[in-house]
């Protein structure tokens, strides 16, 4: 391993070594502000991996989110196992439901692709509201945990690894054989690459780390029911915090998810409702004015008019 | 005799969801974009439709132009002033971009009407008439006659006029139609318009069957996006075979095997069909 490869890696222990002293210095608010923003950055980042580097716009990511928040809320409350094992089946099972999901689906293209992910969410929150052992629309109750540490902490150990996950794939072989899948898929399966298979890996990674998010968001909320797990916004958000930041990088996600909760946590303090009309608001002008992205527009340090007027300018008719 | 009666229920319940897709089908087809705002464009019809029953009293069917009319320089705007702006590009700034337009909408609509569950019941709502021991509700019956009407209206617009044959030259080769001087950022403003107006126009006859929410529009951007596949892209006739396919498999499945999973119905035909059939039933060889 070179020296280079060293300095992402010290630079990501010092920040998380830094983030982890935080519940010591700031206010209980904050932190729960932290956990959410730590949630919501694991989400864009898993989002990520199936969105970004391979390319396949996936519209329903929610669906492993609420898979793993429903398996882990069912195996502490009507099992009574404790959350160590609870949590990380929740993981377990949203990644076995998106390589199973994923290889009829990600045989789809395009349009196709999008629609069916959109389908599968919808289907399962469908699913869930008639599962007597999930407690139907009803919902489940999880005890309550008295401080918010633990919560803290995982959120940010799984933020840790799927950041550090993002960072291998564009790095590694594997990684590059998505992005080969993104640019040119009869291309790349001309090269030797398994496609179907790197991709329903590229999937399967992608929910374990949306169900694990899901599993600690249930404990921490302790309470769940099929529209607070399954609801569209959670989709949204993933896919506009990766892609405001940049999707296919690796601090794109971050910086998205880091500069977006704390607007929206601002506005929601204001009127629920405009935290998601921002959202919205959001998409449509990232979408015109700067498609590539925050850490596009850092690094061509184009801070100036001109670069959202050309890339107003790139697609218009 | 029940068989005859879910048959007609699924086929009255078709002709609704043939011009949903007929809409989406068409913005599809000419642009290249799926949109995902369909539904909230259906929810807004409905919204306009209960608003000119409980403020102005207007009978939902004599409001109906309006309604069209009203969505249809809506989709205009929007194409014009935003659509055209990205409409070149690839496939998921496409899809994202109508994405934010349906949280746009569905959120202005929390803020209007609030979320609770409307309806719009004009004084013949709850009556039928029966023919040889069928019984077939009046408002539903209207209805699918409507849905009958505009399917024709839009089907002669689209082959019989020089707008709609403009419309087709743009699809086919938007070079070609270019060079001929079609005002193409134009046409693709109209062609947006029409397809608004006719989610409008599905979603005031929606609201006479259906509650009305904010959020009624998600499910029914899926069912119009599977029926337009189901029939075939690229064929008008397509969207409403699809319509009536997807309207009977809701029929019967609701009175056999139960209402629980309606959207999962409609989910899992599309799954089968693009895995067995990709080019839909009455479709062409098309790239995905």
């Amino acid at each position: 391993m070179s020296t280079k490869r060293w300095v992402p890696i010290l630079v990501g222990l010092m920040v998380v070594l830094a983030l982890g002293a935080a519940p010591g210095v700031v206010s209980p608010f904050i932190l729960q502000f932290l956990i959410n923003l730590f949630m919501l950055a694991v989400l864009a980042e898993s989002w990520n991996i199936i969105g970004g580097f391979t390319g396949y716009a996936s519209f329903g990511n929610v669906a492993f989110f609420g898979i793993g928040a429903y398996t882990t809320a069912v195996l502490l409350t009507r099992v009574g196992a404790p959350f160590a094992l609870a949590l990380p089946a929740g993981g377990v099972l949203a990644m076995l439901f998106a390589a199973i999901v994923g290889l009829p689906i990600l045989r789809l293209k395009g349009h196709y692709f999008a629609i069916a992910t959109l389908g599968v969410a919808e289907t399962m929150r469908e699913v869930v509201y008639n599962l007597e052992v999930a407690g139907a629309g009803t919902g489940l109750v999880m005890p309550i945990l008295r401080s918010p540490m633990p919560f803290f902490y995982l959120m940010l150990a799984i933020l840790a690894a799927v950041t550090s996950l993002n960072w291998w794939l564009s790095e590694s072989r594997f990684g590059y054989g998505l992005i080969a899948i993104r640019e040119d898929e009869d291309a790349a399966g001309v090269m030797g690459i398994n496609t179907p298979l790197y991709k329903t890996i590229a999937f399967a990674l992608s929910g374990v780390f949306a169900g694990l998010a899901g599993g600690v968001y249930a404990y921490w909320i302790t309470f769940i029911d099929p529209e607070a797990v399954f609801k569209v916004i959670i989709t949204i958000q993933m896919i506009i915090m990766a892609v405001f930041g940049g999707a296919g990088t690796i601090l794109g996600p971050l910086l998205g998810a880091l500069v977006l909760a704390s607007v929206s946590e601002w506005l929601s303090t204001h009127l629920v409702t405009l935290a998601e009309l921002f959202y919205g608001l959001i998409i449509i002008l990232v979408v015109i004015f700067m498609p590539k992205g925050l850490s596009d527009l850092i690094r061509q340090r184009a801070f100036s008019l001109r670069y959202f007027l050309k890339n107003l300018r790139e697609y218009r008719i | 005799m029940l068989i005859l009666q879910v048959l007609i229920n699924g086929i009255l319940l078709g002709g609704l969801y043939g011009i949903m897709a007929l809409g989406m089908s068409l913005i599809w087809g000419v642009m290249n974009i799926v949109n995902i705002a369909h539904g909230a464009l259906i929810m807004l019809g409905a919204y306009i439709t209960f608003w000119a029953f409980t403020l102005l009293g207007w009978d939902p069917f004599l409001s109906l132009p309006v309604t069209v009319l009203l969505l249809f320089l809506y989709g205009y705007l929007l194409q014009r002033v935003v659509l055209n702006l990205i409409v070149r590009a690839q496939l998921f700034i496409t899809l994202l971009i109508t994405f934010g337009i349906e949280v746009v909408m569905v959120n202005l609509a929390r803020i209007f009407w609030t979320s609770d569950l409307r309806q719009v019941t004009p004084a013949y709502a709850g009556t039928n008439f029966s023919v040889g021991g069928l019984t077939i509700p009046y408002v539903r019956f209207w209805v699918f006659l409507t849905t009958v009407i505009l399917s024709v209206l839009f089907l002669l617009l689209l082959e019989r006029t020089r707008l709609g044959r403009a419309i087709r030259a743009t699809t086919q080769e938007l070079r070609a139609a270019r060079l001929t001087g079609i005002p193409v950022a134009q046409i693709y403003a109209v062609t947006f318009g029409l397809g608004a107006a006719l989610a409008g126009a599905a979603g005031a006859l929606w609201g006479m069957l259906f509650p009305i929410t904010p959020t009624m529009g998600g499910a029914l951007t899926l069912k119009s996006f599977v029926v337009a596949v189901l029939g075939g892209l690229g064929t008008m006739m397509g969207a409403i075979v699809g319509g009536l396919v997807l309207g009977l498999a809701e029929s019967f499945s609701s009175t056999y095997l139960g209402p629980t999973y309606p959207n999962a119905i409609s989910f899992g035909l599309l799954v089968l069909l693009l895995i067995f059939r990709p080019t839909g039933v009455l479709g062409r060889r098309e790239q995905g």
